[in-house]
This record gives structure tokens, C-alpha cells and sequence, in this order.
């Protein structure tokens, strides 16, 4: 088998699709791809339909119209937003990591094996020794790696990620990124959504803008660009916050 | 040292419900369901007080009255009404006396469900209890990284074809077997102590849920054990000595979390 075919197989292909809720249609995909080791930024103001189109994505959401392709049995990955975690529940750092892989039993165990993936996975995003930290006392920084390590434990093909970087400060945010950029090198696809042009610039190769709709109740559409150079995509969303500039 | 004999099945039930409680109380409070167990001790009261009426069984009418409100409870989230959780609780208070009205010894019988202070359980009501209380307070405890889930990433949870709504019922109808068994052999006032207070004491020190749970559970097994010498030394009702004992270990667990900080 050839690589280069392999690369440009996607993971995932919408066409012609009407994503929404009920009958009221929210987004409009003419034709939307995410391949192996490549990013999709998703940028878009609040009401855009920016989290309708990653359910979408994802699975959970059937399209009203049109087609969504997924290679045979893709493993897809999801690191939850840092805000949506309850933290009066009692959990430690590993029982953090081991919640993607507690979803892939019935009773919710994480047998032995997996518990040692998690781990060189905590070891490689070095946070290893925060494993038996409370998980509530650790830093949102730490907290992301560690939610993360435990996502990347279950070695998924597509991952998708929904503003992972809120409220982490810079040094935090730039050490995911990087994360994140190596395990694309490495072959993983990404979706991201995000509202900071910086991290769209240092992670994605594609862009998807979704333009709020003119008149209300239409659905918004979708305007998909490839920066020639990573900093373009800081341009595209710069010039979506300031439309003067 | 060793209780009078004819105490036996009465402080068995206690320890077992104590157990059951323990495990089902941690994740009511965790999961902010503490409304819903206290609704369903007045619905199986509606059920007591038709059995009482009409001279049936004690357990099946209370089953299904508690099976209908919970159906209902489940309706009534899923279509996200949140007015029929308090409805559900004044309706048990009122509707359970209402079947009743009139009929002096009930009446006396009801207050005692309610208030547990004359209980009297007999080896099967013992028996009855613990198989199904236990069962359900095993299989809690070893979903436990599910109920995890769910709280923390649901869309996680759906990601790998995990309904949370259906989850959520199995949730309520583990609850819904701990408080009907409960109540119905040792009334509203025992089954909320040990629900609420044992877990409420251990969450401020807890780290891990497993470790939690156990804890939950032997705070639990304590304040039956000191509410039940308590109450034959001073000769103060059962139920209310363990409520009271319970309440004791809380204030004094998050006063010294408190200095602790």
C-alpha cells in the first residue's frame, strides 16, 4: 500500500450537508474534509454553529440533508472544555486520565493495559507525578495535560478539541500546542475550535470561518480556507475580531 | 456488651441499610439529587398508606408508586419541566394522609413511618431488605468511573455510545430500591439520616471516590451503632438517635476541614 494514498484518504468527508436541530437548519457544508495528520481550525462568533458542526462531526448529530463519510471504525477522541469540569467530585490525576478510557467499557473499568498506556501517556505530557494529586488542586495547565494524556491514551485517529487552551495562561497554552503539533507530525487528525487566532495560526492548515447568518433563522455558511503560511490563519480570524484592520 | 437478641434483625436492617445508604448517599450528593431522595421516601409513603387503606401487601403498592414517579421524574427531565420534582415531594406528604383520612389507627401507623420512632422489624423484613438494598449499593459502587463520566464529559460519554439518559434512570431506579426498601422497614427519618449524613461527613476529606465510599460506609455503620446505645440508654428513639449522632460527626468533620483549610 502506498503512504502518500494513505495520507490523502480522509478520516472524514461531509458533502452537501444541512446540519441543525429539529427542522431548523443552523449550518450549511458544501464540502468539508479532515485528513490524517492535519489540523481544521474552526473559527466563528458565538451562534455560528460551531459546536453543531463538531457534534456533527462527531458523530452525534445526524445531518437534516447530505451525506457524512467516516473511514471504517474511526476512533474518535474528545478532550472536554477545562470549565466543564465538576470539581466537588473527588478524583486524582490518573482517575482524570482514565475517564476517555473508562467510556470504552460497559462497566466504565480501565484494565491493566490500558492503565499502563495512560500512564506513558501522563510521562510523555510530563505529568506523570501528578498522578495521585487531587485533581481539583492542580493547575488548569496541568489539569489540560492530564485530561489530555488520558484522550491520547486511547490512541484515536481524529480528535477533536473544543477551545482547549480557555483560561490556561501563555506558557500553558503554548506547551499543549506543541503537544498537540507533535502528535499531528505523528499522523492524528485534529479538529479544533477556538476563538484565539494565535492558537488557530500555530496548529491549524485549514480554516473554516462560519459567517453568523445575514437575515435570522437562516443557517450559516461555511468558508473554508488553506493558509499558504501558518500565520495566515492568524489573519483570517485577526481580521474576522477587527474587521477595520 | 452484645444487644438483647430480639434487637438483632432490627440493628441487621440498620447496618445493611446504613451500607446501601452509604455508597447511594455519596453519589446523590455528588450528582446534586439530594431533592430527588427526599421526594421518594413521601412517594412510597402514598404507597404504605393504599396498602394500610385496603389491606394489601406492604411492598407492592409502595414499588409501584415509586416506578411511576420515577418514570415521571425521568418524563419530566428529559423534557426539561423542573417544577414536578418539589410537586412530587408535597404530593407524597399530602396524598399519603389524604388516603388515610379518617381512620385513626393508620393515621398513628403513618406518623411512625414517618417519624420512625416505633419500629419494629422482624428477621424477613430484615431479609427482605438486605438482598435488594446491598445489590444495588454494589453495582453503584462498581460503576463508579461510569457515574464519573458522566458528570465530568457527557459528550465523551456519547462518543462512545453511551446514553446518559439511560444511565440516569438506571441511576434513579438503584436510588429509588435503596430508599423504598428503606422506608418501608424503617422509615422516612432513618433512610434520609444515613443517606445524607454519613456521606456528607466523608466529602470533605475525600480524595478518591472508592475511598469515599468506604468511608461513607463506616460513618454510616458508626452512627448505628452509637445511635442504637444511645437510644436504649437514654431511652430516645432509634431512628432520631442515629440522626442526631450523624449530624454530631458532620458538624464537627467540616469544622475540622475548616481549620484544616
Amino acid at each position: 500500500m502506498n503512504d502518500d494514498d494513505d495520507d490523502d484518504t480522509p478520516l472524514l468527508e461531509l458533502a452537501d450537508c444541512t446540519l441543525g436541530y429539529a427542522r431548523r437548519a443552523v449550518v450549511c457544508v458544501d464540502r468539508l474534509a479532515v485528513h490524517p495528520a492535519r489540523c481544521l481550525g474552526v473559527f466563528g462568533p458565538n451562534g455560528s454553529g460551531k459546536t453543531t458542526l463538531l457534534r456533527a462531526i462527531a458523530g452525534l448529530l445526524k445531518p437534516m440533508t447530505g451525506e457524512i463519510r467516516r473511514v471504517p471504525r474511526l476512533r474518535v477522541g474528545y478532550l472536554p472544555q477545562l470549565r466543564t469540569i465538576d470539581p466537588t467530585w473527588p478524583m486524582s490525576g490518573l482517575d482524570a486520565a482514565s475517564l476517555a478510557a473508562s467510556s470504552r467499557s460497559l462497566p466504565g473499568w480501565v484494565g491493566r493495559g490500558r492503565r499502563r498506556a495512560i500512564r506513558r501517556r501522563m510521562e510523555q505530557l510530563a505529568v506523570r507525578d501528578l498522578a495521585h494529586r487531587p485533581f481539583r488542586t492542580l493547575s488548569g495547565g496541568q489539569q489540560q495535560r492530564i485530561l489530555l494524556a488520558g484522550v491520547l491514551a486511547i490512541d484515536p485517529q481524529l480528535l477533536l478539541l473544543d477551545e482547549p487552551t480557555d483560561g490556561l495562561d501563555l506558557r500553558s497554552r503554548d506547551l499543549l500546542v506543541e503537544t498537540l503539533r507533535q502528535e499531528k507530525q505523528a499522523g492524528l487528525g485534529i479538529v479544533l475550535i477556538t476563538h484565539d487566532p494565535e492558537e488557530l495560526a500555530m496548529l491549524a492548515d485549514d480554516v473554516v470561518h462560519l459567517h453568523v447568518p445575514d437575515a435570522p433563522g437562516e443557517p450559516s455558511h461555511l468558508d473554508l480556507r488553506t493558509p499558504a503560511r501558518a500565520n495566515a490563519a492568524t489573519r483570517i480570524a485577526t481580521s474576522e475580531l477587527n474587521p477595520r484592520n | 456488651m452484645f444487644p438483647d437478641p430480639f434487637y438483632y434483625p432490627l440493628l441487621f436492617t440498620a447496618a445493611a441499610l446504613a451500607i446501601a445508604a452509604g455508597v447511594l448517599g455519596t453519589f446523590v450528593l455528588l450528582r446534586r439529587e439530594a431533592l430527588v431522595a427526599l421526594a421518594v421516601p413521601q412517594i412510597v409513603a402514598i404507597g404504605a398508606a393504599l396498602s394500610l387503606r385496603f389491606a394489601w401487601p406492604k411492598l407492592p403498592p409502595a414499588l409501584v408508586a415509586v416506578a411511576v414517579a420515577l418514570a415521571l421524574l425521568a418524563w419530566a427531565r428529559h423534557r426539561g419541566l423542573t417544577g414536578l420534582l418539589p410537586g412530587l415531594y408535597v404530593a407524597g406528604v399530602s396524598i399519603s394522609f389524604l388516603v388515610i383520612a379518617n381512620s385513626g389507627a393508620h393515621v398513628a401507623e403513618m406518623q411512625n413511618l414517618f417519624t420512625g420512632i416505633d419500629v419494629a422489624v422482624t428477621a424477613q423484613d430484615a431479609t427482605a431488605l438486605a438482598g435488594p438494598a446491598l445489590g444495588a449499593a454494589m453495582l453503584a459502587a462498581l460503576l463508579w468511573r461510569k457515574w464519573l463520566l458522566l458528570a465530568q464529559s457527557p459528550t465523551m460519554a456519547r462518543l462512545s455510545r453511551i446514553h446518559p439518559i439511560a444511565w440516569e434512570i438506571g441511576f434513579l431506579a438503584l436510588l429509588g430500591t435503596v430508599l423504598l426498601m428503606g422506608t418501608n422497614t424503617l422509615g422516612v427519618v432513618m433512610v434520609l439520616a444515613l443517606l445524607f449524613l454519613p456521606a456528607a461527613t466523608a466529602l470533605p476529606w475525600a480524595r478518591r471516590i472508592p475511598m469515599t465510599l468506604a468511608c461513607a460506609v463506616v460513618i454510616g455503620l458508626l452512627d448505628v451503632y452509637a445511635g442504637f446505645e444511645i437510644s436504649n440508654g437514654m431511652d430516645w428513639p432509634f431512628s432520631q438517635s442515629v440522626g442526631g449522632v450523624g449530624f454530631c460527626l458532620l458538624l464537627v468533620s467540616h469544622l475540622a476541614a475548616a481549620i484544616r483549610g
